[in-house]
């Protein structure tokens, strides 16, 4: 999952990077309001963690600007303005969620898990496809109820497929949702991640759609 | 009309000026108009004697001779009141004559009341008269005769000094009714003339009114020349008094932002590191996070205090709210249901009952299981004194509160459940807001199983 952080303190933006990168995300930052909008508008990101006190642009005409070019990708602002007028506001420019600061870093990692799930129609925090489990809260995997033993790219990798479980995804959508921006797009880390999944569960489970992409599917057949 | 106003002062001055003046003013005409009548009876008396003199001349000029033509015709009727009379003087014979009207009497002399005569000879006198009629009589002496048989003689003519009293009387009546009628159409005109130049005045109370209760934001009435300026003065001030209030709102904001963001960086900062230091950092911060929270609730309650006439519709208010709400909470699909009737108005800023609304309304939001029901309505009685009240209630289906725990909540920094994410101060920042306004928030049982948050405020009429 990608995630783009907008915040212009310096300090609290490597604090999220890294605490994002940790929780298992692909983190972009920015640090103005340029600069957030032109990621937010060209890069596919999962979730947008959006101050909106920010320099050059302000997080409400970022937020506002994205929803008017379509950009549907949920927004979770982070703010010191705290009050409902404000938060009314931010919600009405097409926010998903609000987190005031202070805040407790848990908390708002949960919530930026709840925005994921709710964007991929999932409802629970427990992720099921066949015999394979997921529980975003804990980042743990079972197989058949055993844990299942992956790296941070492999449990990265699991987890958008199991989010969008039972559909085709690209391995352009693979890499433009698990990587930053730096990241070498003609590199065959996919299909190498892909492989080793493969050995840890029912191979057949994940599906290659030639031409297309994978497909993660709790039916198994003979494709 | 109170003694102490600006109407009174103006009549009652008017009042005292016009009870001087009008009884000034009748004397003065009274005594003109006594003159002029005295003047004028002088004048008729003095042509009588005038004519009687030259009459009886005419008839012998050794001895006086009967006047034959004075035409006078009140000489002729008896105790009319005019006569003429002709006497010798000094105790020395002669004819005596006298008119018609004296029927054998006589009329008193001013030469026998030791009366100096004028410039033109003519001595006057009001004397009694016959038939005690008070008389003013004008006497001429005139010399018939020459040598030793020259004889004085008076020649005197009376009038009724009654005919003047009469006249004079009717005028004093006349008069002092008229007068009265001018004082009392004077004072009726002072009082209009009171109230209708007081008008504008009465105009700028109602319109300062309607800016105190929200109707208006500005004073926008047409004034007067001279007190215009005293509008554009007051505007100025309100806009003045709204100019601070929105300074210091800014303030507190970017005090806020200020604060806070360096705030979570410690905290976040501090978490990831397990030392004692750490962790001491981390509480202290999290209290000064708190800390920050109420001293901000505080000034931007102490910013509102002595701003003028604001009225909020509660249902833009809490549709905006819900709005939010609806997002937030969108895995929960949870129910909102609002009755809030149009005329429904709180008394107070915008931003505050969206505090207090979203507050209540983001409280039962978490809690709730299905639904979340808003009801405004209009109280005869509330709060903490008289005036019209409006009850806002919020309403969840949720597991609600022990009665213990009601009591609790308001408190302030007392979590209603560390489990739930937000600042815990939602419902002691709600309570301290509807106090602010001398309002209240009481919690309940709601009917529908959870928490009833019954929050009342002033209603704007």
């Amino acid at each position: 999952m990608r995630v783009l952080v907008v915040e212009d303190d310096r300090d609290l933006n490597r604090q999220l990077v890294s605490a994002l990168t940790d929780a298992g995300y692909a983190v972009d930052s920015a640090f103005d309001g340029e600069e957030g909008y032109f990621l937010g508008e060209t890069e596919p990101y999962d979730v947008v963690i959006l101050d909106t006190g920010l320099p050059k642009m302000d997080g409400i005409s970022v937020l506002e600007q994205w929803r008017r070019a379509e950009r549907k990708m949920p927004v979770i602002i982070l703010t010191a303005r705290d009050r409902w007028s404000d938060k009314v506001t931010g919600m009405d420019a097409g926010a998903d969620d609000y987190v005031a600061k202070p805040f407790h870093m848990e908390e708002l990692l949960a919530r930026i898990r709840a925005q994921v799930r709710r964007a991929s129609g999932h409802a629970k925090s427990d992720l099921e496809c066949g015999p394979l489990r997921l529980d975003t809260k804990t980042a743990r995997v079972t197989l058949n109820g055993q844990p299942v033993k992956l790296t941070s790219h492999e449990y990265r990798l699991l987890a958008y497929l199991m989010h969008h479980n039972e559909r085709v995804v690209s391995r352009t959508e693979l890499v433009e949702h698990l990587y930053e921006q730096d990241f070498d797009r003609d590199s065959n880390t996919i299909e190498v991640f892909i492989g080793r999944l493969r050995k840890k569960i029912p191979p057949d489970m994940i599906k290659t759609i030639r031409g297309l992409g994978y497909r993660l599917s709790r039916e198994v057949d003979d494709n | 009309m109170t003694t102490n106003s600006l109407a009174f002062r103006l009549f009652a001055t008017a009042v005292a000026w016009t009870l001087l003046a009008l009884p000034i003013a009748g004397a003065i005409i009274y005594s003109l108009y006594a003159q002029e009548v005295g003047t004028s009876f002088d004048r008729r008396i003095n042509l009588l004697l005038t004519v009687v003199l030259n009459d009886t001349i005419d008839h012998g000029d050794q001895v006086p001779g009967e006047p034959k033509d004075v035409g006078e015709p009140l000489f002729e009727v008896t105790h009319s009141g005019w006569y003429w009379q002709i006497r010798p003087l000094d105790g020395r014979p002669g004819p005596t004559l006298g008119s018609r009207s004296l029927a054998g009497l006589s009329i008193p002399l001013p030469s026998e009341h030791n009366v100096e005569p004028n410039e033109r000879e003519v001595r006057w006198a009001n004397l009694d008269g016959p038939l005690e009629q008070r008389l003013r009589v004008a006497e001429s002496i005139y010399v018939f005769g020459e040598g030793k048989m020259a004889q004085r003689y008076s020649v005197a003519v009376g009038g009724t000094l009654g005919e003047v009293e009469t006249s004079l009387r009717n005028f004093r009546t006349r008069l002092t009714l008229a007068l009265s009628l001018a004082g009392v159409g004077l004072l009726a005109l002072t009082l209009f003339q009171v109230r209708f130049g007081l008008f504008p005045l009465a105009k700028v109370e109602k319109g300062l009114a309607a800016v105190r209760s929200g109707e208006a934001t500005k004073l926008d009435i047409g004034l007067p020349q001279e007190i215009e300026p005293l509008q554009q003065e007051l505007n100025a001030l309100l806009k003045s008094n709204q100019d601070i209030v929105e300074r210091a709102r800014t303030h507190v904001g970017n005090l806020a932002h200020a604060l806070k963001t360096p705030l979570a960086v410690i905290v976040n900062e501090a978490r990831d590191d397990q030392s004692p230091l750490a962790r001491k950092v981390a509480e202290q911060a999290q209290i000064m996070g708190e800390q920050v929270n109420l001293y901000l609730d505080r000034a931007r309650m102490a910013a509102r205090i002595g701003v003028i006439g604001r009225v909020t519709e509660v249902r833009p208010v809490s549709d905006s709210i819900i709005r939010a709400l609806e997002r937030i909470y969108r895995d929960k699909h949870l129910t909102f249901s609002t009755d809030c009737p149009p005329g429904a108005r709180f008394q107070g800023e915008r931003q505050d009952l969206e505090e207090m609304l979203g507050n209540l309304l983001d409280n039962a939001s978490k809690w709730a299981r299905s639904r979340v029901v808003l009801a405004a309505t209009a109280l005869a009685q509330g709060g903490n004194g008289s005036g019209r009240w409006l009850e806002i209630r919020v309403d969840d289906d949720g597991p609600g509160l022990t009665a213990e725990q009601m009591a609790d909540p308001i408190i302030r920094g007392r979590r209603l459940d560390e489990t739930k994410p937000g600042s815990g101060l939602g419902h002691s920042i709600v309570a301290d807001l509807a106090h602010s306004y001398s309002g209240k928030l009481e919690l309940a049982r709601s009917e529908h199983g959870g928490l009833s948050a019954r929050l009342t405020l002033p209603l704007a009429t």
